[in-house]
Order: C-alpha cells, then sequence, then structure tokens
C-alpha cells in the first residue's frame, strides 16, 4: 500500500501538479485529470492500513502519525515502507 | 499522564476533528458546486446591464452568462491577444472596446475577432456578461501598446480613469440609431465553462479523507491512553 500511495504522490507531485500549475498546456491537463482522485482515494486507504500495522505493532502516536503522514510526500512512503518492513518482518 | 495534560490533549484531537470535519464539508459543498455546474444550461432571460451589475462593485455569481442590454459611446479600443476561441484551444486576437455605460460606469466590450473599426457615438448593445480574466493569456513582455495580457478591468485603471464594471460584455449584436452595426468576425458568446477547480470524484475522495482525519485524530487520542494503560498495567 506504501508502494502505490508512492508511486501515485510520485504521479501527483511530478506530473500532475507541474502540467497544471506549469504548464499552458489544457490538452495534457485533460488527460492527467484522474491523477488527484485516485490519489485521493488510495492515500485514504493507506491511512487504514497504517493504523492497522502500527497498531498491531504497538507503534507511539508519534510514529503512528509520522507512517500516516509519510504517505503524502513521494519519496517519504518509500522509506517508511522499507524501514517498517525491516524491522518488523 | 498527568490530568491535565490528558485534558490539553483532548480539547487538541476535538479541535482538529472538528477543522478536518468541516474541512469534509467545505469539500462536500464544491462537489455539489461541481455537479449543479455539469447541469444543461438553462438560458436566462434578456435583461438591462443597470438590473444585475453596477460599477466599482464585484460581479455577482448570478450575473455572469446572462445576456444584458445597454448603451453608450465607446470611448477606446484594445487588442486582447492568444483568447481562446473553440475546444479545441484555437485563439485569436479579440478586440476590446470600452465604452461609457448610459447611467455611469465604464465596462469592457468585447466587439470581434482581429482589429475592427470602433463605432462612434450613442450604441445599443446585447451581450453575454462574463466574469473578469484572472490568468494572463499573453506574457505582458511579448505585449505592445494598446494589448491587454487578459480581459481585466483592473488592469486599465492607471490608463482610463472612472468607475469600472466588473467583468466584460462579449457583444452578440450593436445597434446605432436603431440600425444593426453588421460585424462579421463576432466572437462566439457561449455561456461561461464551470469555474469551479477539480472534478465531482476528486472532491468526494477528499471528504473521504478528511472526515477519515477526523476519526484518525479521535482514535489516535483513544489510542494514546489505551497504550498508556497497557504500559502502566505492564509495568505493575
Amino acid at each position: 500500500m506504501a508502494l502505490l500511495a508512492g508511486v501515485m504522490s510520485l504521479l501527483l507531485w511530478f506530473v500532475e501538479l507541474p502540467v497544471v500549475y506549469l504548464l499552458d498546456a489544457p490538452e495534457l491537463a485533460e488527460k492527467v485529470k484522474w491523477i488527484p482522485f485516485v490519489h485521493g482515494y488510495i492515500y485514504a486507504f493507506y491511512v487504514l492500513t497504517a493504523i492497522h500495522f502500527a497498531a498491531k505493532a504497538r507503534f507511539t502516536v508519534r510514529q503512528m502519525i509520522a507512517l500516516i503522514l509519510a504517505g503524502t510526500l513521494p519519496i517519504l512512503s518509500f522509506i517508511a515502507e522499507r524501514r517498517v518492513a525491516r524491522n518488523y518482518q | 499522564m498527568s490530568r491535565s495534560r490528558t485534558f490539553a490533549n483532548v480539547i487538541i484531537a476535538v479541535a482538529f476533528a472538528t477543522l478536518f470535519v468541516f474541512l469534509g464539508f467545505w469539500q462536500l459543498d464544491r462537489a455539489a458546486q461541481v455537479r449543479e455546474l455539469q447541469k444543461p444550461f438553462q438560458e436566462l432571460p434578456l435583461i438591462a446591464l443597470s438590473e444585475i451589475s453596477t460599477s466599482s462593485t464585484n460581479l455577482s455569481g448570478d450575473a455572469v452568462n446572462r445576456i444584458v442590454e445597454f448603451s453608450g459611446s465607446y470611448v477606446t479600443q484594445y487588442l486582447a491577444p492568444k483568447q481562446t476561441v473553440n475546444k479545441e484551444f484555437e485563439t485569436s486576437e479579440w478586440s476590446v472596446a470600452l465604452m461609457e455605460v448610459d447611467g455611469g460606469g465604464v465596462l469592457l466590450v468585447v466587439r470581434g475577432e482581429g482589429l475592427i473599426e470602433t463605432p462612434r457615438g450613442e450604441i445599443a448593445v446585447k451581450g453575454r456578461l462574463y466574469h473578469r480574466q484572472f490568468e494572463d493569456r499573453a506574457p505582458e513582455a511579448t505585449l505592445s501598446s494598446g494589448q491587454l495580457r487578459r480581459i481585466d478591468p483592473s488592469l486599465l485603471l492607471a490608463e482610463y480613469s472612472g468607475d469600472y464594471y466588473d467583468g466584460y460584455v462579449i457583444a452578440m449584436s450593436e445597434e446605432r440609431n436603431g440600425r444593426q452595426i453588421v460585424e462579421s468576425s463576432r466572437v462566439s458568446a457561449d455561456p461561461t465553462e464551470p469555474t469551479v477547480p477539480g472534478y465531482y470524484w476528486q472532491h468526494i475522495a477528499y471528504v473521504v479523507i478528511w472526515w477519515l482525519m477526523a476519526g484518525v485524530v479521535l482514535f489516535l487520542l483513544l489510542y494514546s491512553n489505551g497504550r498508556e494503560r497497557r504500559t502502566k498495567g505492564e509495568l505493575n
């Protein structure tokens, strides 16, 4: 889930946002309009998965919040996924 | 954890949860607006400009897209390059004239494509009212004198003093002394597209996220208390 959320964040930050706000390309903007709302729904599932896992692993509240917020930044979710997988497998 | 700290945590969590719930309602409202704007456009009857708009005030949402009639005399003319003319995003240069409206105020009127001679004298106009443009269509560096980077009355305040009407009108017809002014290069005055950014399911996704966040904040509060009690129990 973290990998999927990370890929969607990458698409959002480095594809959708530059196309809509930096480029003057309305046709291209039309083609990438699916990215923000797919990202929205995937992030919701990511949050639920993160909470489920963090509660099972008895994370502190701070660790849990960090894991939830990691899903909002493109690279951070990959790092969080690797760290969590290494420590709790 | 001390009682005062627990109380502070509860206050913070409830404040955040309330904020997230309201943000969810805000997005729900935007989703409803998008859906409303996607409904087939219903044309309303012709109305006098003075009945739905006045100079020096912001254009109301209800006034946008109305076909209005007014009269006055043109005082100067500008060209607005790179204006989108169809859904294929083709652009052209529009002739935009500034009219001193009878009864007071000045208003921007799009008369047609390309450079058109501005008629003199008292002119009666029928046209569709639009919100002022917010984004530049042409970079300022590429413009020459008499060109507008976007159709926005605020750009002209320094050049021509007067009480400006907000927005602009795309002329559909003009008359002088009761006779139609024939103008072959009129710009299509289709109703403006929805201006609420985003898509319906995108806003609904944000509703889900904000309300989920409200739930998460309250869950974290309970989780934190439960975790502390468990840790204490283990120590005892």
